[in-house]
C-alpha cells in the first residue's frame, strides 16, 4: 500500500508541475489582458536594431498618450520573421499589430483571410488617411478589403556617386536615361575610374521593373502565369548584364556573393558607380559610405515613368484573430498622423504617406531624408501604380529567376536557354 | 509475494500445467492484485517517465507527424490537405533542384566523410606516439570540433576562403596565383569539405580511445618475429581497429548527410546551387516557400536514405570487422 501511495504521489506531483509549465507560458504569451481596464496588445515588426529602438521609442509615445493601451512587442531581423508569424498564424495566434510586407506575403495572408479588414476603421474616422494618394492606399487592398496600412512609400531607385560620374563626364540627375546609355556610361565610368561602373543587377526586382518599363508585366492579371509572352526580353536582359560583366564594367557574382549587407556594398566602398535598390537604404548606404556622395535618380529606360512604381515599403496590418482590433487601429492611426513618430523614425519605413506630415517634417530633415523626399516626390510624378497580381509562389519564382541569372552570368546557360528554362521552370511552379 | 502466488492458482486451477506463458492473462483478472504485482514496473517507469515523456512528446509524435504532413500539401498556415503521394512524385519527376540538391549532398558526404576518418585516425595514431603533453595536444586537437558546429567558424570560415581572405593573402604573399575560392562554382564545394574534414576531433577522440585498447604485447610479438612499423599498422592495428572503425564511419556518414550550418552560413547553397546540400533545401522548401508537405517528405526521404546506407554498412561489417572474443 505504501510503496501505491508514492508512485501515486509522484505521479500527481509530475502531472500538476507538467500542467503548471504549460499554463504559466499561456499566461505568459497570452490573453492576460484587462487588469484595471488596460488592454494589452501585441505587436511584431522585423528590422535593424535601429529600427527596433526607434520603434520601441514610438511605442513609449503612443502609450503616454493613450494609458489604457500597452503595448507588448516582439521583433527580429527580416530572416525568420515570416517563419515566426507562419508559426502563429498556423496557432491561430497572430500578433494583434504586424508588420506586413507587401506583394506575396500580403497576398497569401489574404487568401488565408488572417487579416482584419480595416475598412470600418477608416469609414468611422479611427484610422485618418484622409488625402492620402488612392494609389498608395490601393497597395493594402486585397480582394476588396484594406488589409494593410502602409507605413511609407518606397521606391526603386539609381544610386550614383557623383564624383565618379563627373569623373567620367556622365549627368544622369534628370533621371533622363535609356539602357543604351546605361550600358555606355556604366562602360565610360569603368574606363575612367579603373572601377565597376555599376554593381550587377540583382534580378528580383529589376527585372521586374526591365519589364513595366517595355509594357509587360512579370505575372498576368490573375497570377496564374508570366505576363509576358516573348522570351526575347529576358534574354536581352541577359545579354545587357552579360556583356557589361564580360568587359568588366561590372562585376561577376564571385565578388558579388561576398557583399555582407548594405553597409558592404561596392557603392559603399566606392568600388563601383551605379547600384539600383529600395530608396529607404539611403540611410544605411550613406552612413557607410563615408563621405562619398551618393545621390539619388530614376532607373533607366525611355518609358521609365512607366517602369517607376512607389511601394509601400511595409504595411501595418490587424490580425483577424484580435480581440482588440479598435485599439490596434488606434496604434495604426497613431503612426500615421503623428509626425513624432517620423522625427524618431526617419524614413527608415519609407517616406510618410501623409503630405502635411511631410511638409511638416521638411524642416528639420537630415541631409539624407531630404534627398529620399525629394525622390520620392519625384517619382510620385514620374511613375505608375504597382502591380500586385503576385502569386503565393512568387518568392519560389523570384528565387528560380535568381539562380537562372547566375547560370547565365557564370556561363553555364545562354541567354536564351535561361530564358527559356525560366519559363518552363515557371509554368510548372505555377500549375501546382 | 507468496499471496500473488496463491491467487494464480485459485483463479485457473484447470490449468496447472500451462505455468510461464500463462502469467499475464492470470495477473490480468483481479485487478487490485495487478496493481501490487506490477509495482515494482511502476516505479521504474515513473522514473524514466522525464524521459517517456519527453520521448513521446517532442520525438516520436513529431517524428508520426512529420510523416503525416508529407502527405499534406501544409503550407504552416492553412489546414492541411491530404494529397497522397503527390509530394513524392514531385520530387523525384518534376523537381531539377532536389536531385542537385542530392547530387550534391553525396558528393559532398561520399567525400568529406571518408577525408575526416583518414585524417582523424592520422591524428590519433600520431597522439598515440607522444609521450610528453598528450592531454595539451588533445585538448588543442579536439578544439575545432567543440566549436566546430557552430556558426562562428562558418563565418570564420567564410572569411578565410574569402576573396580578400587569409588564404588568398597567403597564396599571394608565396607568389601563387590566388581564386575566388568561394565564388567558383566548382570550387566551392570544396571549401565546405575541407571544414568538415577539420573538424576531425570527435572521431580522434574515439580512435585514440581504440588504439589505447590494442595490447603493447602484441607489437613487442611481431617486432620480436621482425614485422616493421608498416607491417605493424596493418596486421595488428588496423584488424583490431575495425569496431571502432565500424562506429565511426556510421556516425560519420549520418552526419555527413544531415550537414546543414556550413552551406547555410559558408555559402548559402550557392554559387549556382553548387552547395545546396539536402538538409538546405528542406530548409528552404519548408521556411522560404513555406512548403511544408514537401519538405516533410524530404525528411522521411532522407531518412531512408540513410538507414540503408547504415544497414548497408552494418551488413558489409561481418565480412571486415573483425571482434576479439570471436577469435577466442
Amino acid at each position: 500500500m505504501k510503496k501505491k501511495f508514492w508512485a501515486i504521489s509522484l505521479a500527481a506531483i509530475m502531472l500538476i508541475s507538467i500542467l503548471t509549465a504549460c499554463s504559466d507560458s499561456d499566461g505568459a504569451s497570452g490573453d492576460s489582458e484587462e487588469e484595471d481596464g488596460v488592454t494589452t496588445l501585441n505587436m511584431s515588426w522585423w528590422g535593424s536594431q535601429s529600427r527596433h529602438d526607434q520603434t520601441q521609442e514610438i511605442i513609449k509615445k503612443f502609450e503616454e498618450e493613450n494609458p489604457d493601451i500597452k503595448i507588448e512587442s516582439e521583433f527580429t531581423g527580416f530572416d525568420g520573421y515570416f517563419e515566426k508569424m507562419a508559426a502563429s498564424a498556423s496557432g491561430n495566434n497572430l500578433p494583434d499589430i504586424m508588420q506586413q510586407n507587401f506583394g506575396e506575403y500580403l497576398n497569401q495572408y489574404a487568401d488565408k483571410e488572417l487579416l482584419a479588414d480595416l475598412t470600418e476603421f477608416v469609414d468611422d474616422g479611427t484610422i485618418d488617411v484622409e488625402g492620402v494618394d488612392d494609389t498608395i492606399m490601393e497597395s493594402g487592398v486585397k480582394n476588396d478589403k484594406l488589409l494593410g496600412i502602409p507605413t511609407g512609400t518606397n521606391a526603386l531607385t539609381a544610386f550614383y556617386n557623383k564624383d565618379m560620374t563627373d569623373e567620367a563626364g556622365v549627368d544622369i540627375s534628370d533621371g533622363e536615361w535609356s539602357w543604351e546609355d546605361y550600358e555606355e556610361y556604366t562602360t565610360e565610368i569603368s574606363e575612367a575610374t579603373g572601377e565597376y561602373g555599376a554593381r550587377l543587377m540583382e534580378p528580383q526586382n529589376l527585372f521586374e521593373y526591365y519589364l513595366r518599363e517595355k509594357g509587360e508585366k512579370l505575372f498576368n492579371e490573375d497570377g496564374t502565369a508570366l505576363g509576358y509572352d516573348d522570351d526575347q526580353l529576358l534574354v536581352d536582359y541577359f545579354e545587357r548584364n552579360l556583356e557589361l560583366k564580360e568587359s568588366e564594367a561590372v562585376p561577376g557574382y564571385d565578388t558579388i556573393q561576398q557583399i555582407k549587407g548594405v553597409e558592404d556594398e561596392l557603392i559603399a566602398r566606392g568600388e563601383a558607380a551605379f547600384d539600383f535598390r529600395w530608396s529607404n537604404q539611403a540611410t544605411a548606404l550613406d552612413s557607410a559610405a563615408d563621405g562619398k556622395p551618393l545621390e539619388m535618380t530614376m532607373l533607366p529606360g525611355s518609358n521609365n515613368d512607366q517602369g517607376m512604381y512607389l511601394k509601400p515599403a511595409m504595411l501595418w496590418s490587424v490580425a483577424e484573430n484580435s480581440e482588440h482590433k479598435e485599439e490596434a487601429a488606434k496604434f495604426i492611426d497613431f503612426f500615421v498622423n503623428n509626425v513624432e513618430v517620423y522625427e524618431i523614425g526617419g524614413s527608415d519605413r519609407g517616406v510618410p504617406i501623409k503630405e502635411d506630415i511631410r511638409d511638416e517634417l521638411s524642416a528639420d530633415l537630415s541631409e539624407t531624408d531630404q534627398k529620399v523626399f525629394d525622390y520620392i516626390e519625384m517619382v510620385t510624378e514620374n511613375s505608375s501604380p504597382i502591380d500586385s497580381n503576385f502569386p503565393p509562389q512568387s518568392s519560389e519564382v523570384l528565387g528560380e529567376l535568381q539562380k537562372i541569372d547566375e547560370r547565365v552570368m557564370y556561363g553555364e546557360l545562354s541567354a536564351e536557354e535561361g530564358a527559356e528554362q525560366f519559363r518552363s521552370t515557371v509554368e510548372s511552379i505555377l500549375a501546382r | 509475494m507468496i499471496p500473488k502466488k496463491d491467487g494464480h492458482e485459485k483463479v485457473e486451477p484447470q490449468h496447472p500445467a500451462k505455468k510461464p506463458k500463462d502469467k499475464k492473462q492470470i495477473k490480468a483478472v483481479p485487478p487490485n492484485k495487478k496493481i501490487k504485482s506490477d509495482n515494482k514496473n511502476v516505479t521504474g517507469y515513473l522514473f524514466i517517465s522525464p524521459f517517456i515523456i519527453g520521448f513521446l512528446s517532442l520525438t516520436l509524435f513529431p517524428i508520426l507527424y512529420s510523416l503525416y504532413l508529407s502527405f499534406t500539401d501544409f503550407d504552416l498556415m492553412g489546414t492541411p490537405n491530404w494529397i497522397g503521394f503527390e509530394n513524392y512524385e514531385r520530387m523525384f519527376t518534376n523537381d531539377p533542384t532536389f536531385w542537385q540538391a542530392m547530387k550534391v549532398t553525396f558528393f559532398y558526404a561520399g567525400i568529406a566523410v571518408p577525408v575526416r576518418l583518414v585524417f582523424a585516425l592520422l591524428v590519433a595514431l600520431a597522439l598515440n606516439k607522444v609521450v610528453e603533453m598528450v592531454g595539451l595536444y588533445r585538448t588543442l586537437l579536439y578544439l575545432p570540433s567543440v566549436v566546430g558546429g557552430s556558426i562562428a567558424v562558418s563565418i570564420m570560415w567564410r572569411q578565410l576562403f574569402g576573396d580578400d581572405g587569409a588564404f588568398n593573402s597567403i597564396l599571394a604573399t608565396l607568389g601563387l596565383p590566388t581564386h575566388s575560392w568561394l565564388g567558383d562554382p566548382d570550387t566551392a564545394i570544396w571549401t565546405l569539405i575541407v571544414l568538415y574534414g577539420w573538424q576531425f576531433g570527435s572521431s580522434m577522440l574515439i580512435f585514440l580511445a581504440g588504439l589505447r585498447n590494442i595490447p603493447k604485447t602484441f607489437y613487442e610479438a611481431s617486432s620480436v618475429d621482425g614485422a616493421g612499423p608498416l607491417r605493424q599498422f596493418f596486421i595488428i592495428t588496423i584488424p583490431l581497429l575495425t569496431p571502432v572503425i565500424l562506429f565511426n564511419t556510421i556516425m560519420q556518414v549520418i552526419q555527413g548527410f544531415m550537414a546543414f550550418t556550413p552551406s547555410f552560413v559558408v555559402t548559402n547553397g550557392g554559387p549556382v546551387d553548387s552547395t545546396l546540400l539536402y538538409v538546405l533545401y528542406m530548409y528552404r522548401r519548408a521556411f522560404e516557400y513555406f512548403d511544408m508537405g514537401y519538405a516533410s517528405a524530404m525528411a522521411w526521404v532522407m531518412l531512408i536514405i540513410i538507414a540503408i546506407f547504415t544497414a548497408l554498412i552494418f551488413k558489409s561489417s561481418e565480412h571486415w570487422v573483425h571482434y576479439e572474443s570471436d577469435a577466442k
